[in-house]
């Protein structure tokens, strides 16, 4: 078993970090996600959400693993979250489904308030492999240094929707309408004036759903 | 937003994850109206749920079912009840190591 565990502060309040959490499939950093849904979201009575998604990863293996094992380089993931907004905290457990006994990891992650209303995040990973023939260690520790790369790349995925918010919070309007002084590439996607009938004060989601609703660059 | 697993559900998806998010960015900022009190608390987060249940809650159930329909039909069911006998949420997270100024 191998064990990692690293905190990390966002300048940015509880709530807007949440969002951005909860936003950030897909983004150019999570490319390898294929899909993502909810399968079950409860409220429970002290006032928390709990929700369970289940998301399809693309993976590749490692040149130096045996041939035929997997056919696909796939794997299910299930996250399950708790959201306390009294408590201001946000659990999150993220592990494999399949190919466990190859490799198992599971992610434990925990969004708090800080005194300074800034966000600390705190991350733990254990991979565990019950693979035997001599591979063991040696897919552990891929597995872990996989798993710091992507903790950065997934990081960067969530900077990218905080700044997206943080644009669209003081932009009056929806999003992209006229916005190309400030040429962020992250703006740029959203092209067409938004009709919804806001009240005057559109949320910040209404603001930036046409960002989401975009078909990733990517596709054709 | 993400696909859904299974194609036929991504447009319910996509219809249920716009009316959560507008609901849920609300849901996260609600020191004001709720108080401190564990009961005005609780009616505050009855009346956040409900509010919810009135807004998402057709779209919710169409995808949930759905979704349901076609986790079952790949298998993953069985994957997924595994996964929960395993290791439930409930199984505490440890807590986060004091912050420097706090």
């Amino acid at each position: 078993m191998r064990f990692f565990s690293q905190s990390y502060s966002y300048d940015d309040s509880w709530s807007i970090v949440t969002l951005a959490f909860f936003l950030r499939y897909p983004n150019p950093y999570a490319s390898h996600v294929i899909s993502c849904d909810v399968i079950s979201r409860d409220h429970t009575p002290s006032g928390s959400l709990i929700t369970t998604r289940l998301i399809l990863k693309k993976g590749a293996m490692p040149r130096w693993f045996p041939k035929g094992i997997i056919s696909r380089a796939e794997s299910w993931v299930i996250e399950e979250s708790e959201v306390d907004p009294y408590g201001k905290t946000v659990r999150c457990v993220t592990k494999n489904l399949d190919h466990v006994k190859i490799m198992q990891v599971e992610e434990s992650v925990r969004f708090a308030q800080t005194a300074e209303g800034k966000t600390l995040q705190h991350t733990e990973a254990r991979v565990v492999s019950k693979f035997g023939w001599g591979l063991t260690k040696r897919i552990e520790n891929h597995g872990l240094s996989k798993f710091k790369a992507n903790m950065q790349r997934s990081r960067e995925g969530v900077s990218l929707i905080l700044t997206l918010l943080r644009q669209s919070r003081l932009q009056p309007m929806t999003m992209g309408v006229e916005s190309s002084q400030d040429a962020s590439p992250l703006v740029e996607r959203p092209r067409e004036a938004t009709t919804h009938e806001n009240k005057g004060n559109p949320t910040l989601w209404a603001k930036v759903r046409k960002y989401f609703q975009q078909p990733p660059p990517s596709d054709t | 937003m993400s696909q859904s697993l299974s194609p036929e559900c991504t447009p319910l998806k996509k219809k249920y994850d716009s009316c959560f998010n507008s609901w849920f960015e609300g849901y996260l900022e609600p020191a004001v109206a709720a108080g401190k009190s564990s009961d005005t608390r609780a009616a505050y987060s009855q009346k956040k749920a409900d509010e919810f249940n009135q807004k998402c809650g057709k779209v919710w159930e169409e995808y949930k079912s759905c979704i349901q329909i076609a986790v079952k039909e790949r298998g993953l069911d069985t994957l997924l009840q595994q996964a929960r006998d395993e290791n439930p949420l409930v199984e505490p997270i440890p807590p986060l190591p004091p912050a420097k100024s706090s």
